[in-house]
């Protein structure tokens, strides 16, 4: 029987493994260095001011059901507080509250130094969709802002 | 002769399971030996972090933790606390306007804010380097996590094959034989054979609980709820006026005697704050049971009429439910306390050392292989002169 001899691959052969540990330096620069899409213009109404700025530039995802993509929404003027509800939906139309009231995703959560949401969406985006945001606050006034994508 | 043949047949495939993947192997049970007894470390090297409890005093309400903060940063908005071990001081995550995320690190039995970092700490980043390598999360998976998941695949088949390749291997129990004086070779082999023979039953814990984690993480990737979230309230349960803007009519502290009301022996891991006002109080923890693990009670409380909207238990939880609360704790060693980490601790070295004996007995046979066929190939050229 013809014996092993030590080549270079075979030598190498049971390392490889390790380049994988090449990763999670990366992965934990890329974690601390993180790199987001220019947020879109702020829009006032109604004593409010409103920033959305999309997590990344991928198209909706599915989840839950739904297929939904992840802003965060800066409010620069008024108080989150004053908010009652408020939802994020992108589409040729923004989505009634009676529907949006309804759902689990598309609602506006967090705290008052930044809200996220999963904003309810399909599958893909077309150049006629807009973003909308609807917000209803404490007195029942309900209004609408929506962005250009 | 066929006996023969099927033990290098059963060797043969030990080395499959094992030396393709050893470095990461060896990585990995290094990282999660370190991420069994990372709260004993952060108390042992970050003193804010140590809840000091001279006069042996109770915990202070959740309220008056929350206060504390609040107080001193009356900006803070906190989203969620912590409770670990009660010798570390209570884990309050919050934003502020300069801060999109943080820990203030809250002296329970004092209400002393004692560090404020941001949010990174040691036992995340241990548990995430070691759970998925760090690598990104998408929607629902990492491919990280499926890396280190599939290895209890060939964490199993090493001890199955193992022991078939070791018969006799409960002779290590009862004669553990560790030859110092005998050459490398003979040490090695004594290492990896007594070692692995005393560490199969923490091999089987690892690689089933791994297996779990596996179906666990395609279940996670394909949208199979194993444990629904609390749903969140409807719009017309959130009253309609100026006063609820002002805060939420149920406290914190009301949250907390519902759910105490409900277990009586309750003992809070991590509260959520409602997110929105369609959100609810959200109450995680045990009630001392050895093996289910510290979220395996969770009441979600309605802050407006303190009514419970969502209740999970041991009692009520389906197969799949009771499997993914017992795995934690079996994995990381933390149902007994101190000494179980210890023992894990222990025993994650002895497989870290495993993975390296294993992989050095190969090299050296390739290695003396290589000189004897460098040594044959040169006495049949002499020969051939001759």
């Amino acid at each position: 029987m013809a014996r092993k001899v030590a080549t270079p691959w075979r030598r190498a052969k049971y390392l490889l493994s390790a380049l994988i540990l090449t990763l999670p330096p990366w992965y934990y620069y890329q974690s601390q260095n993180p790199v987001f899409p220019d947020a879109l213009a702020n829009k006032s109404t109604n004593g409010f001011d409103f920033t959305p700025m999309p997590y990344d530039e991928n198209p909706p995802y599915h989840h839950d059901g739904k297929y939904v993509k992840d802003f965060l929404v800066m409010v620069n003027k008024g108080d989150v507080s004053d908010i009652r509800q408020a939802y994020l939906n992108i589409g040729k139309s923004a989505l009634p509250l009676d529907v949006l009231q309804k759902e689990e995703l598309g609602i506006l959560h967090g705290t008052r130094h930044g809200q996220h949401v999963h904003a309810l969406a399909k599958a893909d985006i077309r150049d006629s969709d807009k973003l909308w945001l609807t917000v209803q606050t404490w007195d029942g006034d309900t209004f609408q802002v929506d962005w250009q994508l | 002769m066929g006996k023969k043949v099927s033990n290098k047949r059963w060797f043969q495939l030990h080395g499959w399971f094992t030396l393709p993947v050893w470095v990461l192997f060896c990585f990995i049970c290094l990282t999660g030996t370190l991420a069994v007894v990372s709260h004993e470390i952060t108390w042992l090297v970050n003193e804010d972090a140590r809840a000091h409890n001279p006069d042996s005093a109770p915990p202070l309400p959740m309220e008056a933790i929350t206060g504390a903060l609040t107080s001193q940063h009356p900006t803070a908005d906190i989203t969620g606390i912590t409770v670990r071990e009660p010798y570390l001081t209570y884990a309050v995550m919050f934003t502020d306007a300069d801060k999109p995320y943080a820990i203030a690190y809250i002296n329970q039995y004092t209400g002393e804010i004692q560090e404020i970092n941001d949010g990174q700490t040691f036992i995340d980043f241990m548990r995430s380097l070691h759970g998925w390598l760090l690598f990104p999360w998408q929607q629902g998976y990492s491919i990280g996590y499926y890396i280190v998941s599939l290895l209890s695949l060939f964490v199993l088949g090493a001890v199955v094959t193992g022991m078939m390749v070791y018969k006799k291997f409960w002779r290590a129990f009862t004669q553990p034989t560790l030859r110092f004086t005998q050459g490398t070779k003979t040490l090695l082999s004594d290492l990896h054979k007594t070692t692995g023979a005393w560490s199969i039953w923490f091999l089987l814990v690892m690689g089933i609980t791994g297996l779990w984690y596996l179906i666990q993480a395609v279940m996670w990737h394909n949208e199979i709820e194993i444990e629904p979230w609390p749903a969140s309230l409807s719009a017309q349960q959130v009253p309609m006026n100026n006063e609820s803007a002002a805060g939420k009519p149920v406290s914190l502290n009301d949250a907390m005697a519902t759910a105490r009301g409900l277990y009586p022996d309750l003992q809070p891991s991590f509260i959520m704050m409602p997110e929105h006002n369609r959100d609810t109080y959200k109450i995680s923890g045990d009630q001392g049971e050895i093996f289910f693990d510290q979220y395996s009670y969770r009441i979600a409380v309605n802050p407006y009429n303190g009514e419970v909207t969502d209740n999970y238990s041991p009692s009520t939880m389906a197969p799949l439910q009771t499997v993914m609360h017992l795995a934690d704790r079996l994995h990381f060693g933390t149902f007994g306390g101190i000494t179980t980490k210890i023992i894990w601790f222990v025993f994650g070295l002895l497989i870290s050392g495993m993975s390296i004996t294993g992989f050095w007995m190969w090299r050296r046979k390739l290695v003396s292989e290589t000189a004897a066929s460098s040594s044959r190939s040169a006495t049949t050229q002499t020969a051939g002169v001759n």
